[in-house]
């Protein structure tokens, strides 16, 4: 099976963030995202999800590698010093590699 | 006072929040699925907003605007003068006070509901198109926060359109005015079709609804420890004022004894869905821990168990 590297890059953040975020993944270039609703604890304490408005976020991309250091380093700069946000990027491998 | 203050704390929609409050507490289990609050939040919007364009169609819109404009100018006022007791009476930093009055100022339809319910409870008419007082009274003091907080803070440039956007259109306050103009074209014919449904399940609604936002609140008691005693007293004492502030301005513009209750309530009651979502945007730099546990575990059910009987003794004792 032939299996190509990408990047999966995992966004974290309060629900207030998720349009901001969404704008940044098309102006990057991503071909496509998933969201899900999260909740859990953080360094700032817990961070309750009991209603929409008060949700949070995870976000997983699948980009190139170049894309990813682009979004990561756009991310760390214009939105984590506005919202609460984390983000991480790890190794994946894909099958279809013109997909993303 | 204590007659209203009893009818006030035996009502089903207090009792109801005391026992979300209570399941908090005690960390029982007791959860509602994530969509049955939206659908519960959805309805009642819309219910009030109906029955109060309704009222706007019968009442003539003569007879609403220097209410609306009273309310405008009261919700702008209240952070002009809450923010400077923040900053230089609770040391606050100069963004978290701004935060904070923007809270205070706009107001909670909750709070709001409950009090329409307590006036129809011991029988005391109001003017049913109150409503739009609290559609107008959401955004002046979002936007008058953000402003104090911006003067202050510097940081980041804001998105200003995004925040205006969401002080003016976001989902409540969307739903609302939609609603309020929907019952105002459709008149009291509208309301006979589908009153059934709107007017009549209203009360159960809103008690189920109070038991979700008990849990909510009560999730939050625990930040108490972190805002301090000055917070916890500036969630109390601060409605007061501001109720009698209501009050007294409803009047003035010409309300009833329940209409300038209601005021009195919007006055004294203390944003916690549309003022976070605007100051997250506005002023990123601001606590939002500090703004949201005054607003909704502080000041929320004092309002809902005391400040609520509070207004309706003042308004009584100014319209004699």
């Amino acid at each position: 099976m032939n299996l190509h590297p990408m990047k999966l890059v995992t966004i974290v953040c309060e629900a207030y963030a998720a349009d901001a975020v969404l704008r940044l993944l098309a102006e990057v270039g991503a071909s496509g995202h998933t969201s899900f609703a999260v909740e859990g604890t953080g360094a700032r304490g817990r961070r309750l999800a009991d209603i929409p408005e008060y949700a949070n976020t995870q976000f997983e991309v699948i980009v190139r590698p170049e894309l990813a250091a682009l979004l990561l380093q756009r991310l760390g700069a214009e939105l984590f010093p506005r919202y609460a946000m984390v983000a991480f990027e790890s190794d994946v491998r894909v099958l279809r590699a013109d997909k993303f | 006072m204590s007659d209203a203050l009893l009818a006030n704390l035996l009502s089903p929609a207090v009792l109801f929040f005391a026992l979300g409050l209570a399941a908090a507490l005690v960390r029982s289990e007791l959860k509602f699925p994530e969509p049955l609050y939206s659908a519960l939040t959805i309805y009642l919007l819309v219910a009030i907003g109906f029955k109060g364009g309704v009222a706007i169609a019968e009442a003539g819109v003569a007879r609403v605007w220097l209410p609306a404009l009273a309310a405008i100018g009261l919700g702008a006022f209240i952070p002009l003068w809450t923010y400077p007791v923040l900053r230089w009476g609770g040391r606050l930093a100069p963004v978290d006070a701004a935060a904070i009055a923007a809270h205070y100022g706009s107001v909670s339809a909750v709070t709001f509901l409950a009090a329409t319910n307590y006036l129809a409870a011991i029988g005391r008419p109001y003017e049913s198109h109150a409503v739009a007082l609290l559609a107008v009274m959401e955004s002046p003091a979002i936007l008058v926060g953000v402003v104090l907080g911006k003067r202050a803070a510097g940081g980041p440039p804001v998105p200003l359109g995004l925040v205006v956007r969401e002080a003016l259109f976001g989902r409540s306050i969307f739903l609302l005015l939609g609603a309020l103009l929907v019952g105002a074209l459709c008149g009291p014919t509208g309301m006979e079709k589908v009153g059934a449904f709107f007017v009549t399940p209203f009360q159960g609604v809103l008690a189920l609804f109070l038991l979700e936002m008990g849990i909510v609140a009560g999730r939050r008691l625990e930040d108490l420890r972190r805002v301090g005693p000055f917070l916890l007293a500036f969630g109390v004492v601060v409605p007061v004022l501001n109720a009698v502030l209501g009050v007294a301005v409803g009047k003035a513009a010409g309300l009833s004894s329940g209409g300038s209750m209601l005021l009195g309530v919007l006055a004294a009651s203390a944003s916690y869905i549309a003022a976070p979502a605007a100051v997250r945007l506005a002023l990123p730099e601001a606590n939002p821990t500090l703004s949201l546990t005054a607003a909704l575990a502080i000041t929320f059910p004092f309002n809902l168990t005391l400040g609520i009987p509070l207004c309706d003794v003042l308004a009584r004792w100014l319209h004699p």
